[in-house]
């Protein structure tokens, strides 16, 4: 099915690579790598991208919470942001950690976000310009945020357990193994310590990747509204949870539901397995 | 400790600076396909394979010359990760000329010095996985060399 942005709710937080070459020389804009393979942006990345690490720059480095309001502020300073900038993101494997460093940046109120649709797999094969050159941006005085959205955009555990409760929406994004049990993480990633495997109960397996085409951009708008208002049964309506291994493929889905669909009331259990598959008294479902 | 080759390239990474030793190790990175076989090479073992540790398909296959020295040949598929990347050509490099055995013996901690601390604590799995494959290799080929002793 051909792809027409504009049928997105929200067509603008959504740049093709096209555009972006066009206006990589944008003084409001701020391109943004974030990837999971760390060296990544060392060996070459879009002229002027900056480099986000999810773990060492947006998580904190003791407790597992995401930086402090302060931190954030220092982060977008060092890279030359400021409340204004336009901040689009990319990276490898369809852009998972682009959306998860785009949640975080809507974490601390981040108005002006966008995904460069395919990410750094697209850009690479359209034949389109890397660099290894770090840009020098100048410093920024990024204003401390007042507060973290987690309220807004973030669910904890009893959140997650109260939203099975109820029976509201609750999307399980990993993978069908994952998701019935059989495993406990990912074929191909290193075992978290998960004690047990499962789903929380009334979960629905929707697989992250159910929402990207094979060259990594985002299906039709139709599609998605298929995959998770018909088939899902996300409601407009009602509130949804989205949660998977630790927070990251679900920030995906996060993206897909309230950028693309429109829904102004999802929520990310960045928490996920590794903190439900191992908490005392946790209920959990399996499924064949 | 170390064989000489391996501790030429642990000295130079003790003493890079973070900035540094990211574009050294990518610098590696870019060498890996010179690991690959090349035409008309023999090997006394290939252990080609995808595991669930890595992203994609590994390769390792081990010559030992004449006398007793293994040499290494090692290809990557298309999705590994740069730091797998740079660590298999430190590998091939560092460890050519030592014996099965010497690899086989070979402490793991110089993996931190060269890595860095940082790096090695949140991709843990992927800094010692080349290290563990070739190990693996040389295990397979002393323990055919001792049963056709026996």
């Amino acid at each position: 099915m051909n792809t027409n942005p504009t049928e997105y709710a929200h067509p603008e937080a959504l740049v093709d690579a096209a555009w972006l070459e066009q206006h990589l020389d944008d003084k409001d804009i701020r391109i943004v790598e974030s990837n999971e393979d760390i060296l990544l942006y060392d060996t070459g990345h879009i002229p002027g991208a900056v480099h986000i690490d999810w773990r060492a720059d947006l998580q904190d480095p003791v407790i597992r919470d995401y930086i402090t309001p302060d931190k954030f502020a220092e982060l977008c300073s060092r890279n030359g942001i400021t409340p204004e900038t336009t901040c689009i993101f990319y990276g490898d494997k369809a852009n998972w950690w682009a959306c998860y460093a785009l949640w975080a940046f809507r974490l601390f109120g981040h108005r002006n976000v966008k995904i460069l649709n395919g990410g750094r797999d697209k850009w690479k094969a359209d034949g389109r310009k890397l660099t290894r050159e770090v840009p020098q941006n100048a410093h920024t005085t990024y204003p401390i945020p007042v507060r973290r959205m987690d309220k807004e955009i973030r669910a904890f555990a009893d959140e997650a357990l109260a939203q099975s409760q109820a029976n509201k929406p609750l999307i399980d994004v990993r993978s069908p193994g994952e998701y019935k049990g059989e495993i406990t993480h990912m074929a191909e990633y290193p075992q978290e310590g998960v004690l047990r495997g499962g789903h929380i109960p009334g979960a629905k397996s929707v697989p992250w990747k159910t929402a990207t085409n094979d060259d990594g951009t985002f299906k039709s708008a139709a599609e998605l509204g298929k995959i998770y208002l018909e088939n899902a049964g996300v409601k407009p309506d009602v509130d949804t949870i989205v949660y998977c291994r630790i927070g990251e493929r679900s920030s995906h889905t996060w993206y897909v539901l309230t950028y693309l669909l429109g829904l102004g009331n999802v929520r990310n259990y960045d928490g996920s397995w590794t903190e439900w598959g191992n908490k005392v008294a946790a209920p959990i479902e399996r499924s064949s | 400790m170390y064989p000489e080759k391996l501790q030429n390239i642990i000295d130079l990474f003790d003493h890079l600076p973070e900035v540094e030793r990211r574009e050294t190790l990518v610098a590696y990175s870019d060498s890996a396909p010179k690991q690959e076989p090349r035409g008309g090479e023999r090997f006394d073992l290939e252990d080609v394979r995808k595991d669930e540790e890595c992203a994609d398909t590994v390769g390792v296959y081990l010559q030992v010359d004449d006398e007793g020295r293994a040499h290494l040949r090692m290809t990557l598929g298309p999705e590994v990760q740069t730091l797998t990347r740079a660590m298999t050509s430190i590998l091939c490099k560092g460890l050519d000329g030592a014996t099965p055995q010497e690899i086989l013996d070979l402490p793991s901690d110089f993996v931190t010095r060269i890595v860095g601390a940082e790096l090695v604590r949140v991709r843990s799995q992927t800094t010692y996985y080349v290290l563990t494959r070739i190990k693996g290799v040389c295990k397979v080929y002393l323990d055919r060399q001792r049963r056709a002793v026996a």
